[in-house]
């Protein structure tokens, strides 16, 4: 009891810090002794506390306090919003930039479809188109042939697929080759005038150079540059190519309704004009077809030209007329050549 | 009686009664206790005022894993110890700070509030014989040390100390009823 009354007068001591540093030491040895001396501690501590508040209780006033933090909640919202005003005319001052840089990714998005989208023209047996390309190159397009290319050209190469025989007067422009890809050529060009001659079922293909200069890429890594008056046959068999001398404005005068023939076979002779008339021509003498000819026709009928042909070489021919099918369509006219009795 | 998970619920939701009702009920308590740490009333209610402005703007995020009350004393006591650190008053409280202020959660936890007890102490002390009751009163009330009450009652001091020691002593019997579940949540908690 003694001892109890000693540690309740050294904690009151404490509570109103006047014990001097043995005590202090003796305080805190005995709190240090159990679990329950510290509790009786903090019991004592708060009581302590409670019976001798720092500050007058009566004098604090809730409800002021109150008054006063709900004002400064007022004042938060009030920021909060004006921050979300902030935000509002971010939004606004931005809505418009944004609406041209979606614009733009559309608008990109379209050109690359563009790029994509190609354009084909086929020009029908008896009949060769003229063709104004994006670029403002110019490609004659001879009958029964069948040129694809981009609505506009968008990437770095202005490329362009050719099936049959075309005439091309490309518009210079060094940056952007021009490249026209058949199925066993290609021929880039800047800017210059050439035709290409790449029938499908054709024995060969060939391009024939009027000014500038080309760069034929063959299969197989075959590579020829070609220059003015210059023709290059690529054959569809051997895959062996010619490079010959010419005089290469006869090769494009066909896109002036005038049909050349400078040393070549009977057989192509016959094919050519064939093509240009609509009518299939069977040559019906393999060696005639060997024989080689020359000639030009500007203007004339099928009916004049083939005189003509007859005046000069020993040829025959029999005209077949169009035949109606079951479907109500009519066969190509058809025309038999024979070797002259 | 306002059940406490009711009440931090309505506070989630921005009730302002509940938010109202928490600052009627808390704030003198958590000043008084504030006081404990830091002798300086204006301040003590700037701290208690910024937990609850604090309280509000948090309180869809707020996570109270003990009791609110613990949480609200808690947050007195940290805001405190920050005004004394930053203030450098530090060692003029301090050895204040180390009798009261680091019990590990005893104080904050199982803390009985000023309006929890008043009422109950005032009892308590009319229990008391008046021999012991008047010199705890006098440096109570008064605020008189206990060398001035010993110089007014021609007394020793350590006779006063003694006194003041036995009135506690008493007061810690009488208010046992209460103070027994503050011992089991100790225990409960610890």
């Amino acid at each position: 009891m003694q001892d109890k009354l000693e540690i309740e007068e050294l904690i009151v001591k404490s509570f109103s810090q006047s014990l001097n540093p043995e005590e202090k030491i003796y305080l805190d040895s005995w709190l240090n002794e159990s679990k329950e001396n510290k509790i009786h501690f903090a019991q004592l501590g708060n009581i302590w506390q409670v019976a001798h508040p720092a500050f007058n209780p009566d004098e604090i006033d809730a409800g002021k306090a109150e008054a006063k933090v709900r004002r400064k909640i007022l004042l938060q919202n009030w920021t909060q919003n004006s921050v979300a005003v902030w935000w509002q005319r971010a939004a606004a001052v931005l809505i418009l930039p944004l609406i041209i840089f979606m614009g733009y990714l559309f608008f990109n998005r379209n050109q690359l479809k563009k790029v994509t989208a190609y354009q084909e023209v086929t020009s029908p047996f008896g009949i060769s188109s003229k063709i104004e390309l994006s670029d403002g190159s110019t490609v004659w397009l001879n009958s029964g042939s069948k040129l694809k290319f981009p609505v506009t050209f968008e990437a770095k190469e202005r490329k362009v697929f050719l099936s049959g025989e075309a005439y091309f007067k490309v518009h210079s422009d060094k940056s952007h080759p021009f490249i026209v890809k058949t199925c066993n050529m290609q021929i880039r060009a800047t800017g210059t005038q050439f035709n290409v001659e790449a029938y499908p079922s054709g024995a060969y293909t060939a391009v024939t150079l009027m000014e500038g200069k080309v760069d034929v890429n063959m299969n197989e890594n075959q590579k020829e540059q070609l220059h003015p008056d210059q023709r290059i046959v690529l054959n569809s068999k051997t895959k062996k190519y010619s490079l010959v001398k010419t005089d290469a404005k006869d090769w494009g005068m066909w896109k002036d309704g005038v049909l050349v023939f400078r040393d070549e076979p009977l057989d192509e002779v016959f094919q050519r004009i064939g093509r240009n008339f609509n009518i299939n021509i069977e040559l019906k003498d393999s060696v005639l077809g060997k024989q080689i000819y020359r000639a030009t026709f500007e203007g004339e009928s099928l009916e004049e030209i083939l005189r003509l042909l007859k005046m000069t070489a020993p040829i025959e021919y029999k005209r077949f007329g169009r035949n109606k099918l079951p479907d109500n369509k009519f066969t190509k006219e058809r025309i038999e050549v024979f070797r002259a009795q | 009686m306002v059940e406490e998970g009711q009440l931090l619920k309505e506070l989630k939701v921005g009730n302002k009664k509940a938010f109202s009702y928490l600052f009627q009920k808390y704030y003198k308590d958590m000043v008084l206790f504030g006081g404990n740490y830091l002798r300086d009333k204006s301040r003590c209610e700037d701290i208690v005022q910024s937990i609850f402005l604090k309280l509000w703007g948090d309180r869809e995020n707020l996570i109270i894993e003990t009791s609110l009350k613990s949480f609200l004393l808690k947050s007195v006591k940290n805001g405190c110890l920050d005004e004394l650190r930053h203030t450098e008053i530090v060692h003029k409280h301090e050895s204040y700070v180390e009798i009261f202020g680091d019990m590990n959660g005893i104080e904050t936890s199982h803390y009985i509030l000023y309006s929890e007890l008043k009422v109950h102490l005032n009892e308590a002390l009319d229990k008391m014989p008046d021999l012991y009751r008047k010199v705890f009163e006098m440096n109570r009330l008064e605020g008189l040390k206990y060398r001035q009450i010993a110089q007014k009652l021609e007394v020793s001091e350590r006779t006063v100390e003694v006194r003041v020691g036995k009135a506690l002593g008493l007061l810690r019997e009488y208010l046992s009823d209460f103070l027994v579940t503050l011992l089991l949540l100790i225990f409960f908690y610890n």
